[in-house]
């Protein structure tokens, strides 16, 4: 293992990979990715691999916005040809109320002023785009057809196999035990097999984020708590979009090859790094399912699991250089969101680390506001 | 018939028979049967075939594992006939993609 690094990343999840990435084609040489198991083997390989523009707050429709565009590309950026599965069949979301319905009608309004061609839709339209949908149970839905999913195994692959073209190290099975500074500043890391010495180390530790940052000293404002899917047996293709309903906590998506996922979160739960299964997911969801869409009531289960969510007040990411100590930055706090912003986050972050000015303006997603001064709005579009 | 009639420590009661279809055809079972145990001893040895390969599928675990005998049953897709009860008049096809929900 290297001994001195420009930069260390903490995490190899999609966020740290797209970091690095980006580091490296921007120019910056000696990048050490720090994984505790392998990459992908957190939340990342556990996620929905959703990607909807579809948000109430601007900054995450600009945010995934770009990571859309990027999804898009992603194969002549990244100069390979690993299949991501982009399915790019929309996200169809449903209100089940007259007040949501309304919240939907401002946030397309929203997203329509950001150059997102998202559309409002009344039940009817809804029900005529995906016919297995109780459209009794809906008040109206909106929709956008750049929405999609991705295959989440793929795209690690093709951003590892981008880090290994640019010569960044990823040190697999390795735990980060300290975080060294001096006098305000980071000076490198302690793991379970040597130190390295690094002016720049950033945290894309997902689910563990806050575990990391007080290896540092620093309190971040942020907890985890896991969300759950199960995956059912494939079956020819019936959905093409996604649907999701907030109301109903619920998102539900026809993979490629054939089986339905769905999945969601209980805020009921404890917070805590647990990532075990439930047989109360497994009972509830299926209520739900069975409600929503009652032809899928035939699927048979396959299995289950859950992954992380690191979860910010406000639902949104927190992208910054931490205060109390320069060179220590923060890429975590996604919400659920860090797949499909992972684009954005490896653009705005390496931007943030080389001092040039972000392309979307991320000021207000610094740590600091947590401390009061200039909350930002709760985005309310989460599952 | 690929039933055992005579076994020297078994012995096997007269069953019912029940009536059934598949691929349209009709066909003849016995009361308690499997659907594939009734298929079998008609002969039937190719229940479907691999959605990608094409390959034919046959019997194969017999306790509902494998995913081997996945027929459409009733119009119901990717049922384990292995280890379903075959009734009366049941509609059975062969299944050679990945089923259609009803």
């Amino acid at each position: 293992m290297k001994r001195t690094a420009d930069a260390v990343i903490i995490g190899g999840g999609i966020s740290g990979l797209s970091i690095a990435v980006h580091l490296a084609q921007k120019g910056v040489r000696n990048i050490v990715i720090l994984e505790k198991r392998f990459p992908g083997s957190g939340a990342t390989g556990r996620c929905g691999a959703g990607i909807r523009m579809q948000w109430g707050v601007e900054l995450n429709c600009l945010l995934s916005k770009f990571s859309v565009d990027y999804f898009e590309h992603i194969n002549d950026i990244l100069k390979n040809d690993v299949d991501v599965e982009f399915w790019q069949g929309g996200y169809l979301i449903g209100a089940k109320t007259k007040e949501e319905a309304a919240q939907f009608k401002a946030n397309v309004s929203l997203q329509n002023r950001l150059g997102i061609d998202s559309v409002y839709l009344s039940a009817k339209e809804a029900g005529d785009m995906m016919p297995h949908l109780d459209t009794s149970k809906i008040k109206a839905a909106t929709f956008c057809g750049r929405d999609g999913h991705l295959n989440p195994f793929r795209t690690v692959q093709a951003f590892a196999r981008a880090a290994a073209d640019l010569g960044i190290d990823i040190e697999k099975y390795t735990t980060v035990t300290d975080i060294f500074s001096e006098s305000g500043r980071v000076t490198g890391v302690r793991t379970d097999k040597g130190d390295i010495l690094a002016p720049v180390v950033v945290n894309a530790a997902g689910g563990w984020a806050k575990a990391v940052a007080d290896l540092a000293g620093v309190e971040l404002p942020v907890y985890s708590r896991r969300h759950q899917i199960l995956v059912t047996e494939p079956v020819e293709p019936l959905q093409s979009a996604m649907f999701m309903g907030f109301a109903w906590n619920i998102y539900i998506q026809q993979v490629p090859h054939g089986p339905f996922i769905m999945g969601r979160g209980d805020t009921s739960e404890p917070t805590d790094l647990r990532m075990t299964s439930s047989w109360q997911f497994l009972e509830q969801m299926s209520q739900t399912v069975m409600t929503l869409m009652p032809s899928l009531s035939r699927l048979k289960v396959i299995r289950q699991w859950a992954g992380l969510y690191n979860m910010t007040a406000d639902a949104q990411p927190i992208y910054a250089e931490t205060p109390e100590l320069q060179g220590f930055y923060l890429a975590c706090g996604f919400s659920g969101h860090g797949f499909m912003l992972a684009p954005a986050t490896g653009q705005l972050m390496s931007q943030l680390i080389l001092g040039e000015t972000p392309d979307i303006d991320i000021s207000s997603l610094h740590i600091d506001r947590f401390k009061g001064e200039t909350p930002l709005p709760q985005e309310s579009s989460v599952v | 018939m690929n039933r055992i009639e005579n076994h020297p420590i078994l012995t096997f009661p007269e069953r019912k028979e029940i009536a059934f279809r598949f691929n349209g055809t009709d066909m003849i079972g016995r009361e308690g049967d499997t659907i594939a145990a009734a298929l079998h001893a008609s002969g039937v040895k190719v229940l479907g075939h691999h959605f990608k390969s094409h390959r034919p599928r046959g019997f194969y675990c017999a306790i509902g594992n494998c995913s081997s005998c996945l027929m459409v049953v009733n119009g119901v897709p990717n049922v384990r006939v292995c280890v379903e009860r075959l009734e009366e008049g049941m509609d059975v096809r062969q299944q050679d993609d990945k089923g259609v929900l009803p």
